[in-house]
């Protein structure tokens, strides 16, 4: 069996995960990080977009507000290209307690959230859309946060430190040596090898999947997974982020990210992170509650529906996952299982992502018995070095100087021909849904309908895909596709839907592609 | 002002310009009737090939319509086709040959043509425009499919490798390569199929193609182009790429617009005005006239003040779903837009209206609106809410017509028989 040799090895490739491999790699250690699937492909890539300000746990979780006040600036700086400064309102709509901004207020200044009361009239002339009847609005510093750029702009400055990302790589157990994990054994999910790794600290960053990875050195971690749903609608129905001013609740913020806007999320505990399904009621609650916030909102086109398991850690029962704190914990297994070399960390959020891998890599330093300080609050990520905002047109910039340039592969999101090469490329992602993510390929309205058939053909030709892994890609996009689309489909998107059931099944008939 | 209805008579007022709606147009235009056609925008013609499926798949692909139809219909007695017999198909066939003469379609229920799709299957269709004839698989050969740099809609190394595999009847046999040429386009780079088309009209760049692609070809290849070898003047354009080449010429389909489509389109709506028809496209109708059982006007919404349409008799081409002819809103209640009428086989509040699988057949697919054996909407106890009021194509349902491959079929055939059953009553 072919060994890896290295200090530290990181497993889960969302945004933890990313971060400590990259933050160890700063700091002078070798490191490997393993994901069982494509990175950011878990809770990361499954939540709203949001950087929080600290506004949403300004009342109830004074700790994680104040976490998020201290990471939001830091993100603004070294992860700037991945983040459109959209700015945040918090609103008190007809159905709300204009009473609760107070306590929100005090909420916000005693955690230092940066907040502002603002004339209701200048609200309304900010987001048009928004309820005539709300009473109160309050800005803060919320933002959208592109999670996938995010954690590839971590693996990128990671690798460029000398780390290996390994992504498609299942952990199938941990090698204990006298009370010590020394090393894992992992299996290649794309070629079926197996490949064993030799370590002198392994970081569990698995997030609601690291209970899983803690009973492999035999530790008990109780990870709650609270599964929230989100939709994204067609269009930006507000250009701010837009919170609910109560405590929080089922469907009270929505964020407009990229091309669409984000309406989340629920709270629900679930047993399987795996297993997320969601229901036809929680649909009707998210489409009542974005009505409440934008009139018209049900009439807007729902693209897609997905669900994230956050990973919240527990130390005892808990009936209501959302009364756990969204701060995280490092636990150090040799103090609390009596297993060395073996590091949890869980709970926590995107927003608060580096902080928690700096103190993942600081148990790390304390475990090996050395001193480096983290640089990551400093040093940007590539990409991001101009500390200059992503902002909705930057694609449009590019375009504009001269139209009919570059060949338009996916007209909803703007993706040209030579911006897919160089996405595939980079990543030589092995789906056609991992090259979605890269470059936002199908995400807009139309949802691939027209780009798939045209990925699928360049990648035949680019990346040498025969012609199976080429039908195989296309259906599989199509099957995945499918899943986030039915449960919200109707209206003008069922319309586009079946327009894309005339292309693939009527037109192009992939249905009976030979085997 | 007054309320004083601004009007305009007709014998018959068809509200859509896809397939169907065309149709049904044409042939009582053609019967020198006075036919208005107000429409919403271009229809389904713009979105799919200039082939005709009538019937391409019953578990397997179909052979010959003729044959499977009687058996399809018993046993689907909410299709559409069991209102439509083959011989009134066979009929509106041979009528539509005749009126797309420029066209050249050949075929019929007979036989089906095995041509192949743009990710290289190959795909039963009853008839073929005669610039996609000689891409006929049933009898095998050499095919050689042209890349065109800069046009995105269309990967014959993809489409090659594919049809390579396909499963073809008896001992026929295929082999596939592909050239790929690099036609003049200038400094634009984003030409869509039309911006294609359009060139090919032009002898320069013409010329151009001939002049790279006769290098590449082995004497008995067959010669496969994406669907975009002209417009208006499509058949010149086939005729001397074949002759200058010395090969048989064909197009394979691709992505929307169809420049096919728009060939069909232009064609029928031009004989329509030569025949007196009024087209209005780009109004929609928002109210109904009625008095008892029968319609007396539409309210067509226009630029200017509403206008309602009377006519004698109406026919309802809205399409479907995709076209916006039948809606499903959030609650899951389906609506025939135009008239409300009744919707036949929306699924139960215990039913999913979609199953998990992409590809599974979705109870939502055969909602639409039943009709007699005179194209009337029945409702669900065999009434007909209005006695003069036709409902053709898409709109219909009981049918899957992306997966049975009957889509055009079915537009052409009830067109067709709505306006017979029109010219019976008057």
């Amino acid at each position: 069996m072919p060994t890896l040799e290295t200090e530290v090895l990181v497993v889960g490739g969302g945004s933890t995960g990313a971060g400590v491999a990259r933050d160890a790699a700063l700091r002078g250690f070798s490191t490997v990080l393993v994901e069982r699937g494509d990175l950011a492909a878990g809770t990361t890539g499954r939540f709203h977009g949001l950087l929080h300000s600290g506004g949403r746990y300004a009342v109830k979780d004074p700790v994680a507000a104040r976490e998020c006040v201290v990471e939001n600036p830091i993100l603004r700086r070294t992860a700037a290209d991945c983040i459109e400064d959209t700015g945040g309102l918090f609103v008190s709509t007809q159905w709300d307690d204009p009473g609760f901004g107070d306590d929100f207020l005090r909420g916000c200044q005693a955690t230092g959230v940066p907040v502002e009361e603002v004339p209701v009239a200048q609200a309304l002339r900010q987001e048009p859309r928004l309820d005539r009847g709300i009473a109160r609005a309050f800005a803060v510093p919320d933002a959208n946060l592109d999670p996938w750029k995010l954690v590839w702009g971590c693996a990128r400055s990671a690798k460029e430190h000398g780390a290996q990302i390994l992504t498609y790589h299942r952990l199938l157990g941990l090698e204990l040596d006298d009370g010590k994990v020394v090393g894992a054994r992992v299996h290649d999910e794309l070629n079926g090898d197996e490949l064993e790794i030799r370590s002198q600290v392994v970081v569990n960053a698995a997030g609601a999947w690291s209970g899983q990875i803690a009973s492999l050195a035999g530790c008990e971690v109780t990870v709650l997974p609270g599964k929230g749903i989100m939709i994204a609608m067609n269009h930006r129905l507000v250009n701010t982020v837009v919170n609910r001013c109560k405590p929080p609740s089922d469907g009270d913020i929505i964020v407009p990210i990229r091309t669409v806007s984000v309406i989340g999320t629920t709270d629900t505990r679930v047993a399987d992170p795996d297993e997320l399904e969601v229901t036809p009621a929680e649909i009707e609650e998210m489409f009542d509650e974005g009505e409440k916030l934008v009139p018209g909102f049900r009439n807007a086109r729902a693209l897609r529906v997905w669900a994230g398991a956050r990973p919240l850690f527990a130390g005892e029962q808990v009936s209501d996952t959302r009364d756990v704190s969204r701060t995280h914990t490092v636990l150090d297994h040799a103090k609390r299982d009596g297993v060395d070399g073996f590091i949890t960390i869980t709970g926590g959020k995107t927003t608060t992502f580096r902080l928690m891998a700096e103190h993942a890599v600081d148990a790390v330093c304390a475990k090996l018995g050395v001193d480096r300080q983290c640089t990551t609050q400093e040093e940007p990520l590539p990409g991001s070095e101009e500390k200059r905002f992503y902002w909705l047109g930057s694609r449009v910039r590019t375009q504009e100087p001269v139209p009919g340039e570059h060949e338009i592969i996916c007209e909803c999101e703007l993706v040209t021909r030579e911006r897919l090469l160089a996405g595939v490329a980079h990543r030589h992602p092995s789906s056609l849904d991992d090259v979605r993510r890269t470059v936002r390929l199908g995400m807009g309205p139309c949802q691939g309908g027209f780009c798939i058939y045209r990925a699928t053909g360049i990648l035949h030709s680019f990346e040498h895909l025969d012609r199976r892994a080429a039908n195989t890609a296309l259906l599989d996009f199509l099957e995945e596709r499918w899943k986030g689309v039915h449960p919200v489909l109707h209206g003008a998107q069922l319309r586009q839907a079946r327009l894309d059931e005339w292309i693939f099944q009527g037109l192009l008939t992939v249905q009976h592609l030979p085997e | 002002m007054t309320d004083v209805a601004r009007f305009a008579s007709y014998d018959t007022v068809v509200i859509g310009a896809g397939l169907a709606g065309l149709t049904a147009a044409l042939r009582l235009a053609e019967e020198g009737q006075r036919v208005a056609v107000l429409a919403k925008g271009v229809g389904a013609t713009h979105l799919s090939p200039g082939t005709v499926d009538v019937l391409g798949y019953v578990d397997g692909p179909v052979d010959s319509p003729a044959k499977a139809l009687p058996d399809f219909a018993a046993a689907n007695p909410d299709h559409p086709y069991r209102r439509l017999p083959v011989e009134l198909i066979g009929a509106s066939l041979d009528w539509f040959k005749a009126r797309l003469g420029d066209h050249g379609y050949r075929g019929g229920l007979d036989e089906n043509f095995l041509v192949p799709t743009a990710v290289g299957v190959a795909k039963p269709t009853a008839l073929v425009p005669e610039t996609m004839a000689a891409g006929d698989l049933r009898g095998g050969g050499r095919f050689v499919f042209i890349g065109l740099r800069g046009l995105k809609d269309f990967y014959p190394a993809y489409l090659a490798e594919n049809l390579a595999r396909a499963s073809l009847p008896g001992e026929a046999d295929i082999l596939t390569r592909v050239v790929e040429l690099e036609p003049p386009l200038g400094n634009a780079r984003d030409v869509s199929g039309l911006g294609f088309a359009r060139r090919f009209e032009e002898a320069g760049f013409r010329e151009s193609v001939l002049v790279e692609l006769d290098r590449y070809l082995v004497p008995g290849e067959i010669v496969g182009f994406p669907a975009v070898l002209g417009v208006g003047r499509a058949r010149e354009v086939w005729n001397e790429l074949e002759t200058r080449l010395g090969h048989q010429v064909f197009e394979v389909p691709t992505l929307p617009p169809s420049v096919q489509g728009l060939r069909l389109y232009e064609t029928m709506t031009t004989a329509l005005r030569r025949h007196g028809c009024r087209l209005v496209v780009g109004n929609t109708v928002v109210g109904t006239k009625t008095s008892g059982s029968r319609l007396e006007g539409v309210l067509a919404k226009t630029a200017g003040r509403p206008l309602t349409y009377r006519a004698r008799s109406f026919v309802l081409a809205t399409g479907g779903f995709a076209s916006g002819g039948l809606q499903l809103d959030s609650s899951g209640q389906i609506r025939e837009t135009v008239f409300d009428l009744p919707v036949a086989g929306v699924p139960g509040s215990k039913q999913r209206p979609f199953e998990e699988g992409y590809f599974a057949d979705h109870a939502i697919s055969r909602a639409g609106v039943t009709v007699d054996e005179s194209m009337r909407p029945v409702d669900g106890k065999g009434g007909t809410p209005y006695e003069n009021v036709h409902a053709v194509g898409a709109t219909l349902g009981g049918a899957v017509p992306w997966r049975e491959a009957s889509g055009n079929g079915l537009s052409l055939a009830s067109g067709y028989a709505a306006a017979s059953a029109i010219l019976r009553e008057t």
